[in-house]
């Protein structure tokens, strides 16, 4: 498993915080360093992802879809199957209980495509703490369905209207309300970035999704498999896939990044790859950011809000300089491809982020040969995405069901200020 | 000419580079020196402010737009410490613009450009360590800020590192809010007096004459900053300057 070198993973991590927050970050850190080692600690965590989340998530074959492609053996980690229908929940359980032994009161989380601030909320409501959580204005309009839980889950989520209006603003505000709340307040930050032990702490919570799957690959498969792939936005889930990995320097690990419309400046969410991210300290952490030559942090676009971030995870940054983790990516139309392509083949409906594993794999699955194996880790289920799937295939039938929708939701608002007056 | 401890308070006051624009910076120091502040920080405009509240977040986003950057601000620089040589210039900025330029280079540039001190609010004391000798050579102050929640211990390690004085956040939270003055924060003073010194600046929340006349006494220099780009923004550079005078005469400060 991965450790951090007091907080770098080779030359990326650290802390680089203002003043305020470094109280909080050191008695995180030291609650997290007694923790790790203790093995109730990890038992009391998996009852917990088991009788609220739905562990173990199966691993599934595709086997029409491997055949029609006619390489690997492909295989579906099903992160998608936890409560709340994605992989951040498995971090998010992990990080209750840290904030239940810190005996704080209040959460704030950032979230990007709703999926991290829709798992907080859950664990909010879940174990009694109040929830505030920061999303961009424009992925609240993306991600809409996911606000609406938020809020009947009783979080407040409130919108971000700084800059790219994304998942970089939000983060910023995040940060901005714990300086101010530090005290009594704990920071969920979503994926396997910002400042240590985030990256750290993230990852640990998320390896159990590896954990699972070498267990389920040796039972199943009979080895280990030959590759893993995960898609990659802030780095959570494909840590997580990776996490148990690492010392089996035969099992290649794959991350997908979201190669959006095109690789120009702000069409894209790529840091992995040359000519893209460099490497930047901002947002507490040093990792490889888009940037321009004055370290502005860039603009980005995915199809997908969930892989919409800057930075990367610095253990990825790490990882994929060493050699250890394979980077690539795929655009927005291959998504779509890879995504129609699973749900018609095999009846699964995939995130449009974990379609991007889907789609890198699917490509590399392809020059595989048939007595390979590779899994891929479905970050999470597509249902966030219908309106975004809707967009991306416009059907009459769609709008009209909308505007009917509309109509009714007028008329009971108008009927229930008719009783009002 | 940063102020040695015990004398009057000097008030510090601000410019984000390229707000509203490049021109109207140089215009508004001169309106900020001609009001009597002698330490104005100079900040590099960065597109992910954490340590700000809004006003100063839109102030960099504006001035972004209008071509701040740190070769701008080093230009900045150059000119108005020369056409201002009874005030000291303050770099500000996060991390990242500062290491893209590389920061030997830019500690080089900025001592030639006149600057006399650099505050980093994302550069922790034990990455500004390192940087020491060479800041000392070059005779650049770094500014470390110290908390209302800070340990002991780390109070003890800043002042053993910082130079110039000593930048004490008057509460919990980020830039551009109001603070209360009272027991506690005259506590919290004392409290880092006991390691230091050096003269003390107080930032966060200082707002309006009463918070100047509070602190009169108390430290030797008041931050007065995300107020003053609000005056900025809304009425314009000449209109800031005058009620920047005005603040200096009504807090008793003038002259
Ligand atoms: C379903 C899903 N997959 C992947 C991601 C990307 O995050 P990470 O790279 O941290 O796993 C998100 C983020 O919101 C997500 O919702």
């Amino acid at each position: 498993m991965i450790r951090s070198d007091q907080g770098y993973f080779g030359e990326f991590g650290g802390r680089y915080v203002p003043e305020i927050l470094l109280p909080a970050l050191q008695e995180l850190e030291t609650m997290f360093n007694q923790l790790r080692d203790d093995p109730s600690f990890w038992q009391e965590y998996l009852s917990l992802c088991q009788e609220f989340s739905g562990r173990p998530t199966p691993l599934t074959p595709l086997r029409r879809l491997s055949k029609e492609l006619g390489g690997a053996q492909i295989w579906l980690k099903r992160e998608d199957l936890n409560h709340s229908g994605a992989h951040k929940v498995n971090n998010v359980l992990g990080q209750g209980l840290l904030v239940q032994r810190m005996g704080k009161k209040r959460v704030i989380a950032e979230t990007g495509a709703g999926q991290h601030g829709l798992a907080t909320a859950i664990m909010a409501a879940r174990l009694g703490l109040q929830a505030t959580i920061y999303m961009g204005a424009d992925d609240i309009e993306r991600q809409y369905s996911n606000v609406f839980w938020m809020r009947q889950l009783g979080a407040e989520v409130v919108g971000v209207e700084t800059g790219a209006r994304t998942l970089k603003e939000a983060l910023d505000e995040a940060l901005r309300d714990w300086a101010a709340t530090v005290e009594t307040t704990h920071y969920v930050l979503g994926t396997a970035c910002g400042p240590a032990p985030f990256p750290e702490l993230v990852t640990y919570f998320q390896s159990v999704i590896s954990q699972e799957m070498k267990q389920q690959a040796l039972e199943k498969i009979g080895r280990l498999p030959d590759e893993v792939v995960a898609c990659v936005g802030g780095g959570s889930n494909a840590m997580g896939a990776f996490a148990n990995f690492l010392e089996d320097d035969a099992v290649k690990l794959i991350g997908v990044e979201a190669g959006g419309r095109s690789f120009l400046p702000g069409e894209h969410s790529v840091r992995l790859l040359p000519d893209t991210g460099e490497d930047g300290i901002a947002q507490g952490y040093k990792t490889l950011f888009l940037q321009d030559d004055d370290g502005q942090l860039g603009d980005t676009h995915s199809i997908a809000a969930g892989l919409d971030y800057v930075g990367v995870s610095p253990i990825l940054s790490h990882l994929s300089q060493t050699g250890r983790v394979i980077a690539d990516s795929a655009n927005d139309q291959e998504v779509v491809d890879a995504f129609k392509l699973l749900m018609k083949t095999e009846g699964i409906i995939p995130a449009l982020e974990s379609s991007h594993a889907l789609a890198g794999g699917f490509k590399r699955a392809k020059q595989m040969s048939p007595d390979q194996h590779m899994v891929i880790n479905l970050s999470g289920r597509g249902d966030k995405d219908i309106f975004n799937i809707a967009h991306a295939f416009p059907q009459p039938e769609w709008t009209e069901f909308l505007q009917r929708e509309a109509a009714r939701a007028q008329e009971l608002e108008n009927a229930s200020k008719g009783e009002k007056s | 000419m940063i102020p040695q401890q015990h004398q009057k308070l000097q008030v510090m006051s601000h410019a984000v580079v390229g707000f509203p624009s490049l021109d109207e910076n140089e215009k508004a120091i001169a309106g900020l020196v001609e009001a009597g502040v002698n330490l104005i920080e100079l900040q590099v405009p960065f597109s992910d402010p954490v340590a700000d509240g809004h006003t100063l977040v839109n102030a960099c986003y504006d001035a972004l737009k209008m071509g701040g950057s740190v070769k701008a601000t080093l230009e900045l620089a150059a000119k108005v410490t020369k056409a201002h040589p009874q005030a000291s210039f303050i770099l500000m900025s996060y991390l990242n613009p500062l290491y893209r330029y590389g920061l030997e280079k830019l500690f080089e540039d900025a001592a030639a450009a006149g600057i006399k001190a650099m505050i980093i609010p994302d550069m922790p004391v034990e990455q500004i360590e390192p940087w020491l000798p060479k800041l000392d050579a070059l005779g650049i102050a770094p500014i470390l800020m110290v908390t209302p929640n800070i340990s002991d211990e780390r109070v003890a390690k800043i002042a053993a590192n910082a130079r110039g004085f000593i930048y004490v956040v008057s509460r919990m939270g980020v830039t551009g809010k109001q603070t209360q003055w009272g027991e506690e924060f005259e506590n919290y003073v004392a409290r880092i007096r006991t390691h230091t010194d050096l003269p003390l600046a107080i930032g966060f929340g200082v707002r309006a004459a009463e918070d100047l006349k509070a602190l009169t006494g108390t430290a030797e220099i008041a931050a007065f900053c995300s107020k003053y780009i609000e005056w900025q923004r809304d009425q314009g550079s000449d209109k800031a300057a005058e009620k920047m005078h005005q603040l200096l005469q009504d807090s008793g400060l003038a002259g």
